[in-house]
């Protein structure tokens, strides 16, 4: 069996070619060959009418009036820039007619502004009865001027956007994924109410003393800032807890049934979520040592700061997946480098 | 050591049995190692098959070792005792470690409380003042005093208008018709209410006047403490022994200062005797110590305060809408009794709807309320028909299909008529430069993480209903999220 060969790539690659008799016959398999069959199309180059002038597609209304123009020694219309349709059907009543509604309206008024509509006979608006009409909105007037930028119904907002000017992001994210998972039933109004009970609880709790045996994250605050920034209390003390990795199990990958242990890493959005929920969790473990509805708020906050001053049991866990992450990195098996 | 006749049978067993080698011995005997004393003739034992055991009877309790799925969450730790949870509750929590100092604000004092240059700034309580506060039950769990480091109130547009009151009221005082200045504090929720009498209690105090507050009236409506027939009243009359005590007791610590000096100048008829050269404070304790004697005790009390000479007198209650109405209390035919009916009720009220009139001067307070308040058809009506008065609008029609409390009526008549000295205190929003001041307070005291700045100050104010500030310090201390 003849070796197989790539004929054009092997007269390629050998640059040194002293006899041309070396080189294999000209009419190899995988040269093209002109075809021996013929189409239609093939053999007219005569009915090719693309070069005559009447095939040529009709000019645009502006270069033909441009045209005209230069014969007849006037000044027409710049052909760079487009013609408004309503220049073109400019004195011409039949093209107007089948002109769109909006702009035979806009031709029929001219250059007079429209008045505005809608001036409602009642009011919109409810003004107390001691003060006067206004609302509270903030720079009314600026509103009503003309705006710079054209186009903008009102002013343009100032760039960057401030944090929590969207509506639908306005809260810190840690804030509301704990309030997300605090939410039992749907019920995200009791979730936040549980969750002010807490920053309340926090900004109002004595400054923690920190142990230096579970180290927070590195560059956090002073502890004695902590009681007044209760957002940042909070977020300290899940991103201090958060594991870096899961274990996932993958069946019966290690022989013999057995699950074969991965370490995984996470994203921050999740490993927030894993210590979120070892804090509920915890909480919902503590004694409810009072009574009305206020309750798991306050242990969602003592398990916090028990968390931040190093005593919380949730540190363990944490210590736990790490340590079976260490051990279970053996099981990783990168792809081999070629 | 075994006797020889023991040992003896003992060889001898063996040998008896091999002598009588018979099939029917055999059968009786089986054959054993002669020296071996177990019991040959028993059986094998068998296993004994599971659940063979009878069910255990109705109603007796068996062990149960399983781990059931309950018993872990179960929590067996010791019970807080009884009335701790409601104390933990009801606890009143006036300062705030981690709040900043705020070195702007100034103290009210007896010379500038009444000053109208204070209108529109955040001013701090005094110590003594909050004891007393604290004494007469004007602070509330609702509101945030919890948040900053010591109780600080704004001087707000109705604030000033009540210290006029006050202003007034003393300036009659040294002249020879001393005014009973009454008030009705209204308002919408949240919108300061109870924070206005706070203040004007507070006023009270600075001032030195002698103070009398209720701290809830639905405490004294609601049934929860004794009650007996006042012995002689026509219609008759009940008293409450265990509150009015407990009312003497506020009483006495809130108005320390009055009592260290007074004296007993009139005869009283008390069911206890009094020690020779007793004081007025003495009078009082006999009072809070024997409950029957509450009654009689708050009487001559009242009476000492109405010699001439004694301090103007501020009586105060909260929640008026509860003591407007029929009471809990039950009469000898069950029915219901008009919370006018009770004396300390008709105390206050008698003096509110101006039928008595404050010996020395003073004044008579009640703040109503909106989220805590039974309805009250005809509080209501009194309400907006002095609301009506004030705005020159037509006056309210009564609606002739719900039942009419003749009573309240009668008692808030005063309302309805312009010439009368009894009125509402409207509590209505902030303004924006008052918004402006209380939340540059919120913000020195580290409580609101923001620049105070005209748009931020209007947002919160529209926020917040126009200037309610009970919103205000919602959307921008608490911030619900």
């Amino acid at each position: 069996m003849p070796p197989r060969l790539n004929v054009s790539a092997f007269s390629r690659s050998i640059a040194f070619r002293p006899k041309p008799q070396v080189q294999w016959p000209a009419r190899s398999a995988l040269r093209m060959a002109p075809s021996q069959s013929r189409f239609y199309a093939d053999d007219a180059p005569a009915q090719d009418r693309s070069h005559k002038p009447s095939s040529e597609p009709i000019e645009h209304v502006s270069e033909e009036a441009a045209k005209t123009a230069q014969i007849m020694g006037e000044k027409g219309p710049d052909v760079n820039q487009g013609t408004p349709v309503e220049d073109i059907v400019k004195g011409d009543k039949e093209a107007q007619k089948n002109l769109p509604k909006v702009m035979q309206d806009a031709i029929k008024q001219g250059n007079k502004t429209p008045a505005p509509k809608g001036s409602r006979s009642y009011s919109t608006m409810m003004t107390r009865s001691n003060e006067g009409a206004d609302m509270g909105l903030v720079d009314f007037e600026a509103a009503s001027k003309l705006p710079a930028t054209p186009g903008l119904k009102f002013e343009a907002p100032t760039l960057p956007l401030p944090k929590d000017g969207h509506v639908k992001h306005r809260y810190d994210p840690v804030v509301e994924q704990v309030t997300n998972l605090l939410m039992r039933h749907g019920k995200k109004s009791v979730a936040q109410r549980q969750m002010a009970v807490t920053l309340q609880y926090l900004r109002t709790s004595p400054i923690p003393t920190i142990n230096p045996a579970r180290p927070l994250l590195p560059g956090a605050p002073p502890p004695s800032h902590l009681p007044l920034n209760p957002v940042l209390y909070l977020t300290l003390a899940i991103d201090s807890v958060a594991p870096l990795l899961r274990i996932k199990a993958i069946k019966g990958a290690a022989g013999g049934g057995a699950a074969l242990q991965l370490p995984n890493p996470l994203s921050q959005r999740q490993r927030r979520r894993t210590a979120i929920q070892w804090i509920l969790t915890a909480a919902s473990k503590r004694r409810n040592v009072g009574s009305g509805k206020n309750s798991l708020g306050q242990r969602v906050a003592q398990e916090v700061i028990s968390v931040i001053e190093g005593k919380s049991g949730v540190w363990e866990k944490r210590n736990a997946i790490h340590k079976l992450g260490v051990a279970a990195r053996a099981n990783i098996v990168l792809p081999k480098r070629r | 050591m075994p006797s020889a006749n023991c040992l003896r049978s003992f060889s001898q067993l063996s040998l008896d049995a091999t002598a009588h080698s018979t099939a029917a011995s055999r059968f009786l005997q089986p054959r054993v190692a002669c020296f071996s004393t177990s019991a040959a003739r028993h059986a094998n034992p068998q296993m004994k098959k599971k659940g063979m055991t009878a069910a255990p009877k109705k109603g007796v309790k068996t062990l149960n070792t399983k781990k059931s799925k309950g018993a872990s969450n179960n929590d067996m730790g010791k019970r807080p005792a009884q009335g701790e949870r409601k104390a933990q509750r009801k606890r009143i929590v006036l300062s705030n470690n981690n709040a900043l100092e705020v070195s702007s604000l100034k103290d009210l004092s007896k010379a500038n409380v009444l000053s109208e240059a204070n209108q529109g700034l955040v001013m701090g309580l005094p110590e003594p003042v909050v004891d007393a506060l604290r004494d007469v039950e004007a602070f509330k769990t609702t509101q945030g005093w919890s948040f900053f480091r010591r109780p600080a109130v704004l001087m707000r547009k109705e604030a000033i208008q009540l210290v006029q009151l006050f202003k007034e009221a003393e300036d009659s005082a040294a002249g020879a018709t001393k005014r009973t200045i009454r008030r009705i504090l209204t308002g919408e929720r949240k919108g300061g209410k109870s924070t206005l009498l706070l203040q004007g209690l507070s006023t009270a105090f600075l001032r030195q006047w002698f103070v009398i507050n209720l701290p809830e009236c639905q405490d004294i409506v609601n049934a929860h403490t004794d009650y007996a027939p006042l012995e002689g009243s026509k219609p008759i009359q009940y008293t409450q022994d265990t509150y009015t005590a407990g009312l003497l007791s506020q009483t006495l610590k809130a108005n320390k200062a009055y009592f260290e000096k007074a004296t007993i100048t009139q005869k009283h008829e008390l069911p206890v005797t009094l020690p020779a050269k007793a004081k007025l404070k003495d009078l009082v304790a006999i009072g809070i110590a024997n409950a029957e004697a509450s009654w009689p005790v708050f009487k001559a009390l009242w009476t000492e305060l109405s010699q001439p000479g004694q301090p103007q007198i501020l009586l105060a209650a909260e929640g008026l809408s509860h003591i407007m109405q029929n009471s809990e209390y039950m009469n000898a035919d069950v029915k219901r009794i008009h919370a006018h009916d009770l004396t300390i009720v008709r105390h206050f009220v008698d003096h509110l709807s101006g039928a008595k009139q404050l010996p020395n001067g003073g004044m008579v307070l009640a703040a109503t309320s909106k989220s805590n308040a039974p309805t009250s058809p005809a509080l209501d009506f009194r309400i907006k028909s002095a609301e009506a008065l004030k705005t020159k609008t037509e006056l309210p029609q009564w609606n002739p299909y719900t039942a009419v409390d003749m009573r309240t009526m009668d008692a808030l008549k005063d309302l309805s008529d312009p010439k009368a000295d009894l009125d509402v205190l409207e509590v209505g929003g902030l303004s924006k430069e008052e918004a402006r001041s209380i939340m540059e307070y919120y913000a020195e005291s580290g409580m609101l993480r923001h620049q105070v700045n005209d748009s931020f100050v209007t947002e919160k104010w529209s926020l917040a209903g126009m200037g309610n500030i009970g919103e205000l310090e919602k959307n921008s201390v608490r911030t619900r999220l």
